[in-house]
């Protein structure tokens, strides 16, 4: 080939390349909602005066822009190929893969927000628990904690992060529930832990508060596929999973109301299942206050449960044991306002939360 | 707009290259001042005004300049000329360093005015002064407002250089010739350049970053973060300075050479030869050489050093860290003018050693936010504030950014361009270089894209300047 065929291939084609972008960019339908990264996507910003003089227009167009390219998901995972195989980083967007399993980097232990997160647990014991309250305390160690260390990952000392909660909170009895998990008590692609592996937790928190569950179980699992909240963040190509979920006669006959919407909900919402996080199906996701009414329950039990996203897959499975459990969810709720809500009276009370939220406990209220 | 972006890439640079390839000769200067101008407004929309000012005044001045320049009354104009420019850059760029050294002398409370810094005003203030000043040394003014205004507010390198001189340039602004082969080594400069600056420069970022949030510094940290800033602001200029060199060649302009292979320099004085030459060579020819250069004794030469380099640093930003990088040049050179240059032939290992070492250390002291900060950062390379060998987080980093140290380092010696080129010279090799450049140049941009598209760091360093 001579050079100037050489040098007349080589503009064609990078013209090709920039103009056919370009076409695609302009022409092709675009999508309002990222099923993977779970957002909505930027969308074309409006033109006027005022949003191109101060430079909105354009900052807007910029994301709309990325938010917007031709197969972007196949871009992103493109990308998350290359830093990984090509780069040889450690993680993409600070999640990383182990053997299958998706993680983000959790560390290092944040020492001041753990003590945060004691002070306002401590703040809602002082304001509304007396000395009949029994308070119990206990930890969700995330996943780094079985997949970290292995894989060549920082890694905090979750003993350590244990040790230190319970001896801050020393108002509350401490339950240990880590030599219960395993890696594989985790979905692949997301944060949470699966219902159907966590029995034994809920048998153990159970026992140490002092009640008994019915062993009557029967475990279901939903026909969608599940790709959990790491899938979208490491735009990585692996298999979906399936969301399991754990039935019986008392998780049946309960009824459960959502205070914030002033409506009774299921126990596991079906809509929500084959929704934007299917995770969400238990107990409809993020809601700030809840009570779950056991009519079958074999005791005068109370719980009131302060909780994150894991107690809502665990909260079902505690139902046996009470008549009646609520779930606080601090994130959304000042625990100010509850006594607006719930009588403490002849309850008991846990904290039950992932190691993810202590280590970021500014957004308890 | 930055080069490294989707807007840039699949929106503004289709449309311009194929709106200027369309039009006659005679429209192309228009086509591409008013795609500057919306490649400038893009990102600054009120400061458009600003620079359209400058060019307006530059464009009357050159004109006085050029009528009076035999009379007295030349040099003053050309004097006024440069004193407005320096007015402009003085007082968006400088004003609030000024009036908090002065607070802080005087114990005033004197408001800060907080402008907003206009992209690129310190490259086209030094172009327009190229311009005036080489009008005033016999340079035809130009006649033309968008010759002119073309000249000072061209995209390729409107914002982050290379400082192209009206001298250098002048005669392609009314003829030049846009060949598929200048076009196309135009086109692999580019994209190597923006390589450089996604998959290397944006990188080694993320690798600073992760240090200055670091709680757990650490010695082997510092020396990470070192090495990593020193890169990446190697990798993130001079990438930045190839896509512009390499879109001027496309365009059918020929812009001078920014960088040649600093960092394996075996002198300070070698690296300057081979750092932001553009810079370099303006600050000789328009400041140390008015200055006197070294006609006018040792003693002044070394004056005049130390001036030059504490502008060439108070230029990169108008903060004490900037003014100490330069003043710290101008020690390096003296010393190097008066003793060690000739020491430092006799092992070309230790020399580049010396070298590599102190403009580490100078590029600690640049990317300090403070002069406390900068202090802190040298201090952790050699142990200071009892922080640790190693931590875990430092041999962390270590490991997820080895083969992009591995890259910045490589990289940045001539020792790719230099097997491509023996590869090229024989005939074999050249026919698989003829398959696999198109190919991998074209890989290349499907995987800048693919970062660009995930929204990766993606910050430019010379963007503050």
């Amino acid at each position: 080939m001579s050079e100037k065929k050489k040098d007349m291939a080589l503009c064609m084609i990078f013209l090709l390349l920039l103009v056919s972008g370009f076409l695609l960019c302009v022409f092709l339908p675009k999508e309002d909602y990222s099923k993977s990264e779970r957002r909505m996507l930027s969308p074309m910003p409006e033109w006027s005066a005022q949003g191109i003089w101060s430079g909105r227009f354009m900052s807007e167009f910029e994301s709309y822009a990325v938010d917007n390219f031709p197969f972007r998901d196949s871009f992103r995972e493109a990308k998350a190929l290359t830093a990984l195989g090509i780069f040889a980083r450690q993680d993409n967007h600070g999640v990383y893969v182990s053997d299958g399993f998706l993680s983000a980097l959790e560390y290092p232990m944040n020492e001041a927000s753990l003590g945060r997160a004691v002070e306002r647990f401590s703040h809602v014991c002082g304001k509304y628990l007396t000395e009949e309250n029994k308070v119990y305390l206990c930890v969700i160690p995330d996943k780094n904690c079985f997949l970290a260390k292995e894989s060549g990952h920082p890694s905090m000392n979750y003993e350590e992060f244990e040790r230190q909660m319970a001896q801050r909170a020393d108002f509350a009895e401490y339950i240990s529930v880590s030599d219960l998990l395993e890696r594989d008590d985790y979905y692949k692609t997301d944060t949470h832990w699966r219902q159907e592996k966590i029995t034994d937790v809920a048998e153990r928190l159970a026992q140490a508060m002092g009640t008994t569950l019915s062993q009557d179980y029967e475990i279901h699992t939903l026909e969608s596929d599940f790709y959990g909240v790491y899938y979208g963040q490491a735009a990585l190509p692996l298999a979906p999973e399936k969301i399991q979920y754990v039935t019986g006669a008392d998780i049946d006959g309960c009824t459960v109301y959502d205070w914030q919407n002033g409506r009774e909900i299921p126990v596991y919402d079906m809509d929500k299942a084959v929704g934007r996080d299917p995770y969400e199906m238990f107990l409809s996701g993020s809601l700030s206050l809840l009570t779950i009414n056991n009519p079958n329950a074999r005791t005068d039990k109370k719980l009131i449960l302060f909780r994150d996203s894991f107690g809502s897959s665990l909260a079902p499975l505690l139902i046996s044991g009470y008549e009646q459990i609520t779930l606080v969810d601090i994130r959304y709720i000042h625990p100010d306002h509850l006594d607006t809500f719930l009588d403490f009276e002849g309850c008991d009370v846990l904290f039950l939360y992932s190691t993810l939220i202590l280590n970021h406990s500014d957004t308890i209220k | 707009m930055l080069f490294s972006s989707i807007s840039f890439l699949y929106y503004f640079l289709p449309l311009t290259l194929v709106l200027y390839f369309a039009v006659p000769k005679a429209f192309k200067n228009t086509v591409l001042l008013l795609a500057s101008l919306l490649f400038y407004g893009w990102g600054e929309p009120k400061y458009v005004i600003l620079m359209a000012l400058s060019i307006l005044l530059g464009y009357g001045f050159g004109l006085l300049v050029e009528k009076y320049r035999e009379k007295r009354a030349g040099k003053a104009i050309c004097a006024l000329s440069v004193g407005i420019s320096l007015a402009f850059l003085v007082y968006f760029k400088y004003a609030d360093f000024f009036i908090q050294n002065v607070n802080a002398v005087t114990g005033l409370q004197l408001s800060l005015l907080r402008l907003a810094l206009p992209i690129g005003i310190s490259f086209y203030t030094f172009q327009m002064i190229s311009y005036t000043v080489d009008v005033y040394k016999g340079e035809r003014a130009q006649r033309n407002l968008i010759h002119l205004a073309t000249y000072i507010a061209m995209f390729p390198q409107l914002i982050a250089g290379p400082i192209v001189r009206y001298a250098d340039i002048a005669g392609q602004l009314a003829d030049r010739k846009c060949t598929w082969q200048k076009s196309a080594w135009g086109i692999r400069r580019f994209v190597i350049g923006l390589a450089k600056k996604i998959l290397i420069a944006n990188q080694l970022g993320e690798l600073c970053s992760a240090f200055r949030a670091s709680q757990e510094k650490s010695v082997l940290f510092c020396w990470m973060y070192a090495i990593a800033f020193t890169l990446q602001i190697y990798f993130d200029f001079s990438g930045y300075s190839d896509m512009a060199i390499g879109l001027g060649r496309v365009l059918g302009f020929h812009f001078q050479e920014n960088f040649n292979y600093p960092y394996i320099s075996s002198s300070i004085t070698e690296f300057w030869r081979r750092w932001h030459i553009s810079l370099g060579t303006w600050f000789r020819d328009y400041v140390y050489i008015p200055l006197g250069g070294n006609r006018k004794g040792r003693g002044r030469q070394l004056f005049n050093i130390l001036v030059v380099w504490m502008l060439t640093g108070f230029w990169h930003g108008a903060a004490w860290n900037f003014i100490l990088w330069g003043v710290l040049f101008a020690v390096l050179l003296t010393v190097e003018k008066l003793w060690l240059l000739k020491r430092l032939e006799e092992s070309r290992l230790l020399s580049h050693i010396y070298t590599l070492f102190f403009v580490m250390l100078s590029f600690v002291i640049f990317n300090g936010e403070t002069l406390g900060q900068a202090f802190s950062d040298i201090a952790g390379l050699f142990g200071g504030g009892g922080i640790p060998l190693v931590s875990q987080e430092a041999l962390y980093c270590l490991s997820s950014f080895k083969i992009v140290l591995f890259a910045g380092i490589i990289g940045a010696t001539p020792a790719a361009r230099d097997f491509v080129r023996r590869i090229s010279g024989k005939a074999a090799g050249n026919k698989l270089l003829n398959v696999l450049e198109p190919v991998v140049l074209t890989v290349l941009m499907l995987v800048m894209t693919a970062y660009l598209v995930d929204g990766s760091f993606n910050p430019f360093l010379y963007f503050r300047f």
